[in-house]
């Protein structure tokens, strides 16, 4: 039987071929995923919405240039959302005011699709690195991956010089690569 | 010199999103030409993925889908009208307008200049705007498309060559802008295809609009302005070939 995985790698490569029918089945599968990192770090609905109709355009375009040998393609996509999410983001005219409520939170329907992909082992041994780290430093991480927080951000809420916020993600940086690639 | 190091630290940033506005225009720049750092990202990526599932699901509008297929089906358009449009059509169509423009002004030769005119025989309507860029008025570099229905802009190479430590820059000019060109950004990839939303534009303003490429440093042009020179406002929209 193939897996969830599998079954996402076999549409990437439909879409690839231009099959509008595996690019719905994999939005489908996809988009909850990818709307819920992208409100996360815009917090403004109708930001996230722009940005993940940008981040599927670019899955359509590029679709072709998907390796499966070295991203799934649920990872793949996030980093696509992220990309784009970050970029305006740091443009800077988001102005940090939380309308999550607005955007209804799912009991995760497309669990079996996405967030089981990624392998338990890896969940394992990242939260065994990130708990490796300081609380603090940890906390930092955390926050600049999931919300992201820029350097600025983060020396306010932590109340440390930024150039110490840069030197601290550095570090961490430098420990979590030692830690997992060990 | 950068370290293996410096590059790993550079792509855990990137990826943890810590970068500021010019230094992620740099990383995504430097990605596309140094295969380590790109190696580096997707790496981090990978590494980070896990956290990925700390964010919860959130549904998206209904009618999301919908909006994405209407802009594919937008490019899908543009795209056959660029089939019909045999690179001789387009050189015939660049003498043509060579000799008017020639007779206008003079251009400047280093920069890259555009010509739009109006698909009437071949599309659908007069939605769709399409451009040849064409480097020293002669060869085409660059195709460009704009469909007013969704204010979106799509430019790709034809030939154009990867320029090492330089970047592309998209500029609109118009007399309703102002008399200066307006950045509309860098291109994504110099290789391969970048959209752009051109939707805080009036549409009778992209109508008479002229764009232009400009080449630049690494991060885009530091004074504002397209380096090479001042884009020729005037751009002579030419008639479709009978």
């Amino acid at each position: 039987m193939q897996s969830n995985r599998e079954t996402l790698i076999a549409m990437m490569a439909r879409v690839a071929a231009g099959d509008r029918v595996a690019f719905r089945a994999v939005y489908t599968a996809t988009s909850a995923k990818l709307f819920g990192v992208a409100l996360r770090i815009l917090k403004r609905p109708e930001l996230a919405e722009e940005v993940v109709q940008d981040a599927y355009v670019k899955i359509w375009d590029n679709a072709g240039r998907f390796d499966p040998t070295v991203a799934s393609p649920i990872t793949w996509m996030v980093a696509i959302t992220r990309n784009r999410a970050l970029d305006e983001v740091r443009k800077g005219a988001t102005p940090v005011v939380n309308d999550l409520s607005l955007a209804m939170e799912v009991p995760d329907p497309q669990r079996l699709v996405s967030d089981l992909l990624v392998e338990a082992a890896d969940h394992a041994r990242l939260r065994a690195c990130l708990d490796a780290l300081d609380a603090e430093r940890r906390e930092i991480v955390q926050l600049a991956y999931l919300e992201g927080l820029s350097r600025e951000a983060l020396a306010a809420r932590f109340g440390h010089p930024v150039a110490t916020i840069k030197t601290w993600l550095h570090r961490s940086l430098k420990q979590l690569k030692g830690c997992l690639d060990a | 010199m950068t370290t293996p190091d410096d590059i790993e630290v550079l792509a855990g940033e990137y990826v943890l999103g810590t970068l500021d506005a010019a230094e992620r225009t740099a990383v995504a720049a430097r990605r596309l030409r140094e295969p380590a750092l790109d190696k580096a990202i997707r790496g981090w990526e990978q590494r980070l993925a896990p956290l990925d599932d700390e964010t919860a699901s959130r549904l998206p509008p209904p009618d999301l889908l919908s909006r994405i297929e209407q802009r594919l089906d937008a490019s899908r358009s543009s795209l056959s009208a660029s089939n019909l449009l045999e690179l001789e059509t387009i050189k015939r169509r660049m003498a043509r307008w060579r000799t008017a423009a020639l007779a206008a002004s003079a251009l400047a030769a280093s920069l890259l200049t555009v010509v739009v005119w109006r698909e009437s025989a071949v599309q659908r309507g007069p939605q769709t705007f399409v451009g040849v860029f064409a480097q020293d008025d002669v060869l085409p570099r660059f195709y460009l498309t704009i469909d007013l229905a969704s204010r979106e802009l799509t430019i790709r190479p034809i030939g154009a060559e990867r320029q090492p430590d330089r970047t592309y820059q998209l500029w609109i000019a118009s007399d309703r802008i102002g008399p200066a060109p307006q950045s509309l950004g860098l291109l994504d990839d110099q290789l391969g295809t970048t959209r752009k939303s051109l939707s805080t534009f009036d549409p009778g303003l992209l109508r008479v609009a002229t764009f232009g490429v400009s080449v630049e440093p690494l991060g885009g042009s530091t004074t504002g302005r397209p380096s090479a020179g001042a884009l020729h406002a005037k751009l002579l929209p030419v008639v479709a070939d009978p």
